[in-house]
């Protein structure tokens, strides 16, 4: 286990120095410097050179790489090209936001996800999996950014049931921070959802249909044991792993979500610096997400070996 | 009143008229609105009066708030259509952060609604010297900072100091060639030019006339962004990075008294139907820059208002006649017919029809534009809003004298936000008609600027935000030598007219000069101007004295919930 570890961190090591080099690279490939998206409607030769010089974009690749990568290893991540804010604590306000707004949206997702998937597994055939297919097909094929518009139209304009933008720290006033988190979790959470509900059904299928199911049915076991703790514990394996595979698609739906709610998150600083060429807090966020993603890998494999010890046996050998 | 409103020669193209005339009946409703109340009605300048071109509709400013009808307190929620950049005066660059100076940093000077300079630090307009050398500045007297400072001549000076040296400062170009600031006493600033620079008072009533506290910049430096202090009705308290910033009241400010809300939140919100319908929830209170979709739509809702102001500046295309290696570097003829021969240049400006663009395209909130001056600036004149007009079979004409086999391929590089789009579009079917085929090659906006820059394009449509002064939204952009003559165009002549224009001290002698750069500009065509963007500002009418004047800043600082 140990060394399965170890070899799993430098790994994720050697994955972290490769995105770190083809971000860093990927995005001075792209046309239009940070100064000119900067300077916009005012510039002019003399202050595209003075803020080239001011954040050494004029230097070398070389030497431009090396100052990021020896700050960044001291948590110093530099400041923001555009606001002159420091990166560091841009992602202090940002990276809490997205958690929270992602952890609400797994949560929302895999309570309706498996709810819906058990269903559809025991009463299969019957109008309820009619019912749970077509949400799970809904959910899946339309566009979050559709979904919010629509939310907002008919949950916060019609009626004012939610707000439409803005944000309140949880600590601040936990109430109003739901308030304000509820609807785009939700939307968020719809196409994880739909993942989760067809995943659970066919694995719960599957589950049902073998031997020990039929042993724990004969030995006389209530339905609600077979399903509960036999059938729905073995599925959840494979959830759990999709669940992890698609935290990706949900940071990249975090992106959409949050800017159409004004959601001051993670996705929205990631895009808004694209398009103004910040580099520091491109570079930045590509670090802290690579990251993310490296850890929730290791932690979706922990997960596994307590799901079923099988995995951690084996890794052990 | 009422009738003159609705009777305004609008002709809606077919499809649009129920919804036209939904938004007029609205327009009506306002005016009627704002008749009513006590205060002074600027909104209601109805009637074909103006020297608007045709489709334009009338500039609704926005009133005082009349103190009796609002309640002192609350937090007014503006939705932001961008993010600004450093919230540092010498530094920033963006449209945007313009919205949120107005509140937290007074200028010397201002603009009043009619786009005129007014004093606001300062309490006179500046009096210049007979060899037009020297400004003579009067300042206000008992003036705070917010952090407490004492505001004074010594502090104007450090301002614009910090202004021309700066490094990356935005400011440089629009301080002209100032050789020295002097104090003489603490009420009185003297600025001293190397040549006379007529632009200088309209600048301070920018950005570069905004005064900052010398203790902050002593202890911020070139970081002033991150705690900026400045006089206002109004002080810095927070920024959430490219998502809100919060300004609240100043119990220092000189005025206090005339402050009515607690504070402001700037929301930013990119999407424009989503700033509409944060507006519509009301979860904010005021939008800007709405799109001319969505303003007929909010204009029907009665607990909205829209607010709108001509703004200065211009859309435009620009053609690459000259910049074959990228700007600042020196002009090269490229070798097309188009950047060759003005007459394929003339052939198609005439296979233009504004009026039908401003129309289909913007429903109407738009107006005409044919050269770099507004008609709402002070330094319009006939000669300046001369229009060439549409004549396709001129266009085909010209195009042939030109020696040019039709349909003549041009590129068109544009930004790839929706509406860039649709006015790339219907570009496109119209200058078929004139014997062009129009390929629209959209891109993003950072690429766009760095295309333009290179010299990497055929055709290029984007505008300016504008400026009070003319000098500002033409010398850059066709002068010979200006910083953004993406165009490369090269004309002895229009340099010395504008050169003229920038030295003279007689208002009536650069009106003149100007015109005569419209026609000589319209000889050339390197940039054809197509049309003046409408500020568009959405205003919940829960809130009062909200205000948009020409320079496209939404004014709220004395603005309140209505009672």
């Amino acid at each position: 286990m140990r060394r399965y570890l170890l070899g799993r961190l430098w790994q994720s090591l050697v994955t972290l120095l490769l995105a770190t080099i083809v971000v860093f690279l990927g995005v001075r490939a792209l046309p239009g410097d940070p100064a000119l998206a900067l300077a916009g409607e005012d510039r002019d030769p003399e202050s595209l050179r003075a803020i080239r010089e001011q954040y050494g974009l004029d230097d070398s690749l070389l030497v431009q790489f090396w100052q990021f990568v020896s700050h960044a290893v001291r948590g110093d991540l530099g400041d923001s090209i555009r606001t002159g804010e420091s990166v560091v604590g841009m992602l202090k306000s940002a990276l809490p936001v997205t958690l929270e707004l992602s952890a609400l949206a797994i949560l929302i997702a895999s309570l309706i996800g498996v709810g819906a998937g058990v269903v559809a597994a025991v009463r299969r055939g019957r109008p309820a999996e009619w019912a749970a297919n077509g949400l799970a097909l809904l959910g899946l094929s339309v566009p979050n950014f559709w979904l919010g518009l629509m939310a907002i139209l008919y949950l916060s304009v019609a009626t004012g049931l939610f707000p439409a933008s803005g944000f309140v720290p949880f600590f601040e006033d936990p109430v109003r921070n739901l308030h304000h988190l509820v609807l785009p979790a939700v939307i968020l959470g719809t196409g994880l959802a739909a993942v989760i509900m067809r995943q659970t059904r066919s694995s719960m299928l599957d589950a049902l249909s073998a031997d020990y199911i039929r042993t724990a049915e004969a030995k006389g076991l209530p339905p609600r044991a077979v399903i509960g703790r036999h059938a729905l514990r073995n599925s959840l394996i494979v959830v759990v792993t999709i669940v992890g595979l698609q935290l990706g698609a949900l940071i990249s739906g975090a992106v959409v979500t949050e800017r159409i709610f004004a959601l001051p998150g993670f996705g929205k600083l990631t895009v808004d610096a694209v398009f103004q060429r910040d580099y520091p807090v491109i570079q930045a966020v590509v670090l802290v997400t690579a990251t993310a993603y490296i850890v929730i890998n290791l932690l979706v494999d922990l997960l596994y070996s307590v799901i079923d010890p099988r995995i951690r046996v084996r890794g052990e050998v | 009143m009422l009738r003159r409103t609705a009777s305004r020669p609008i002709r809606p193209r077919r499809g649009s008229r129920h919804r036209l005339a939904g938004s007029v009946a609205v327009l009506a409703l306002v005016a009627a609105a704002t008749a009513c109340s006590p205060v002074e009605s600027s909104g209601d300048q109805t009637g074909g009066d103006s020297g608007d071109q045709a489709g334009a509709t009338q500039d609704v400013f926005g009133d005082k708030a009349d103190p009796a009808q609002v309640k002192p307190g609350g937090t007014l929620t503006v939705a932001l259509s961008a993010d600004p950049d450093k919230l540092d005066p010498s530094l920033s660059r963006s449209l945007y952060s313009r919205y949120v100076f107005h509140t937290m940093c007074e200028k010397l000077y201002d603009l009043g609604p009619d786009a005129k300079v007014v004093p606001q630090l300062a309490t006179a307009l500046p009096t210049i010297s007979a060899d037009g050398l020297s400004l003579t500045i009067p300042l206000r007297e008992g003036v705070k900072f917010a952090d407490g400072g004492t505001f004074d001549s010594a502090a104007v000076k450090g301002s614009i100091e910090r202004g021309l040296t700066i490094a990356g400062s935005g400011r440089k170009s629009e301080l002209g060639p100032i050789s020295s600031v002097e104090t003489p006493d603490p009420k009185t600033v003297v600025i001293k030019l190397t040549k006379p620079f007529a632009p200088l008072t309209a600048a301070l009533a920018d950005r570069a006339g905004m005064v900052l506290s010398p203790a902050a910049v002593s202890k911020l430096g070139a970081d002033f962004s991150t705690g900026p202090v400045c006089v206002g009705p109004f002080k810095f308290a927070s920024r959430v990075a490219q998502n809100s910033i919060k300004v609240v009241k100043d119990p220092l400010y000189y005025d206090a008294a005339k402050v009515q809300l607690d504070a402001i939140e700037y929301r930013i919100i990119t999407d424009s139907s989503i700033r509409s319908a944060n507006l519509r929830s009301g979860d904010a209170q005021i939008a800007d820059s709405l799109s001319t979709q969505d303003a007929p739509e909010l204009q029907k809702d009665g607990s909205l208002s829209v607010l709108q102001s001509q703004s200065l500046g211009y859309q435009g295309l620009t053609i690459n006649i000259g910049n074959a290696t990228g700007i600042g570097n020196p002009v090269k003829q490229l070798d097309t017919p188009i950047a060759k021969d003005p007459r394929v240049r003339q052939a198609l400006e005439a296979s233009i029809d504004r009026e039908a663009l401003v129309k289909s395209i913007f429903n109407g909130l738009n107006t005409v534009a044919c050269s770099p001056i507004s008609p709402k600036s002070e330094f319009t004149s006939d000669a300046a809003q001369t229009c060439p007009g549409h004549d396709p079979a001129k266009a085909k004409e010209l195009l042939g004298q030109a020696g040019v086999s039709t349909p003549y391929k041009v590129s068109m590089i544009t930004s790839n936000n929706p509406d860039s789009l649709r006015l790339a579009q219907a570009l496109q079917a119209m200058v078929k008609e004139g014997g062009f085929d129009l390929v629209i090659k959209p891109v993003e906006y950072a690429s766009l600027l760095d295309q333009q820059d290179r010299g990497d394009f055929e055709l290029l449509q984007l505008g300016w935000s504008g400026r009070v002064d003319p000098d500002a939204n033409i010398f850059n952009f066709v002068g010979s030598k200006g910083s953004q003559n993406v165009a490369g165009y090269n004309n002895p002549e229009v340099d010395q007219l504008l050169t003229d224009a920038r030295q003279s001290k007689d208002q009536a002698e650069r009106i003149e000069l100007y015109g005569q750069v419209v026609g000589k500009l319209q000889q050339d065509d390197p940039l054809i101007y197509l049309y003046r963007q409408r500020n568009l500002t959405g205003v919940s009418k829960k809130v009062l004295g909200v205000q948009t004047y020409p320079d496209g800043v939404i004014r709220t600082a004395f603005a309140g919930f209505a009672k």
